[in-house]
C-alpha cells in the first residue's frame, strides 16, 4: 500500500560539539527523540528478538525532530552521531535525504571536513552553517570557504542553533539549494 | 570518479555492520524500501492476535508515525524496529506512506518542503 503519506529527510551533520542536537530542537515541533542502532562486528548475530546481548556491540544514537510541513508531507531532520566513524549509519541517514546542512564551528573548522568530503562524494545536496558561537564572527565567508575548500556552488550561511528563526533560514537554504539542482 | 566506496578515512573500523537479529525468521526487512523516516499507520479491521512487543508497536501507529519514532518510543534499535514492522505489514495489520527515497517527483516534494518551512 502506497498512502498520501511522505516524508522527507534532512541530515544535520558537522563536526563534535557543533551544535547538531541544538539545531534539531531548535526547529522541530517534538521535543527531539533519540533513536539507536545497535553495530556489531561483520558477521556477529544474535538470534531472538529479546537476546539483545551488550556484548561486542556499539550503540550509536541519533538524535531526531520532526516539522509538519503539510498535512501530506512530514520533514524528519537526523543529527549525525558525534564520532564520525559510524558511516554505515551515515548511508542510512544520507539514503533519500532531500540534502545536509553541515554546521562548522571557526574554532575548529577541520571538525566538520569530514561531513563536507562526504556530501561531496554522495553528490548530496548541502549548505555550510557557521555557527555563531560568540556572536560576531572573526572570519568572512570568503576565508572560511577557502579554508574548507568549499565549491563555489556550496551556499555558505552562518546562524544561531540555538534560535528557531536562523536555524529555519538555514534549512530554507537548503531546499532552495536542492532545488537547483533537479533537473526538470 | 575512480572509487564509489566510502572509505571512512583513515579510521579502521569500517567493518561494523547493523546487529544482526532473527526475528520471524529473518535478520533484515525483506521491503528494503523501508526507511527510518518511512510513515507508518494501522490499518483498521486487522485483529489479529499479537504477542505483546507489536501489540505495543500497533498501539504507536494509530496515527502515522515513522520507523524512527516507533524505535524511540519502544527503546528499541532501528534495524530491530524496521524488521518488526515489516513483518507487522505483510500480516496486513500496518500500511506504509510513500518511500523516502521515492524520486519520482522530487520536485514537488521540495517545494511543499519549502512552503511549509517558509510558513513556520
Ligand atoms: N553560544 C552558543 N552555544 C551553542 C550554540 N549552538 C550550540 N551551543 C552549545 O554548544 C554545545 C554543543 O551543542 P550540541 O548541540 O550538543 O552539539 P552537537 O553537535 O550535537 O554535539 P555532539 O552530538 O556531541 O557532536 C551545547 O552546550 C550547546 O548549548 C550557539 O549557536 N551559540
Ligand atoms: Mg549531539
Amino acid at each position: 500500500m502506497n498512502g498520501e503519506r511522505r516524508s522527507a529527510k534532512v541530515v544535520v551533520a558537522g563536526g563534535f560539539g557543533t551544535g547538531k542536537t541544538t539545531f534539531v530542537g531548535a526547529v522541530s515541533e517534538i521535543p527531539p527523540l533519540t533513536t539507536e542502532e545497535r553495530l556489531t562486528a561483520a558477521g556477529v548475530g544474535v538470534d531472538d528478538l529479546t537476546g539483545l546481548d551488550e556484548k561486542g556491540t556499539t550503540t550509536v544514537a541519533l538524535d531526531f525532530g520532526r516539522i509538519t510541513v503539510s498535512p501530506e508531507v512530514v520533514l524528519y531532520l537526523f543529527g549525525t552521531p558525534g564520532q564520525d566513524r559510524f558511516w554505515f549509519v551515515w548511508d542510512e541517514l544520507a539514503q533519500g535525504a532531500i540534502g545536509a546542512v553541515v554546521l562548522a564551528d571557526t574554532r575548529r573548522l577541520d571538525s566538520s571536513f569530514p561531513a563536507v568530503d562526504y556530501f561531496e562524494r554522495r553528490k548530496v545536496p548541502f549548505v555550510v552553517a557557521v555557527n555563531r558561537f560568540f556572536g560576531e564572527c572573526r572570519y568572512s565567508a570568503d576565508e572560511i570557504r577557502a579554508a574548507m575548500e568549499l565549491p563555489p556552488e556550496v551556499p555558505l550561511t552562518f546562524c544561531d542553533a540555538r534560535e528557531r528563526e536562523s536555524a529555519r533560514d538555514a534549512l530554507v537554504r537548503l531546499v532552495r539549494h536542492a532545488l537547483s539542482t533537479v533537473v526538470t | 570518479m575512480t572509487d564509489d566506496s566510502w572509505d571512512g578515512g583513515d579510521e579502521t573500523e569500517a567493518d561494523l555492520v547493523p546487529l544482526y537479529v532473527l526475528v520471524n525468521g529473518r535478520t533484515a526487512p525483506r521491503n528494503t524500501d523501508l526507511d527510518l523516516a518511512t510513515q507508518v499507520i494501522a490499518l483498521p479491521g486487522a485483529h489479529v492476535r499479537l504477542e505483546p512487543v507489536y501489540r505495543q508497536l500497533v498501539d504507536l501507529c494509530a496515527d502515522w508515525i515513522s520507523v524512527a519514532e516507533i524505535g524511540a518510543h519502544l527503546h528499541r534499535p532501528l534495524t530491530l524496529t524496521k524488521v518488526m514492522v515489516d513483518v507487522l505489514v505483510e500480516q496486513g495489520v500496518l500500511g506504509l506512506g510513500a518511500p523516502a527515497q521515492d524520486t519520482g517527483d522530487d520536485r514537488d516534494l521540495l517545494l511543499a518542503v519549502l512552503a511549509g518551512l517558509e510558513r513556520l
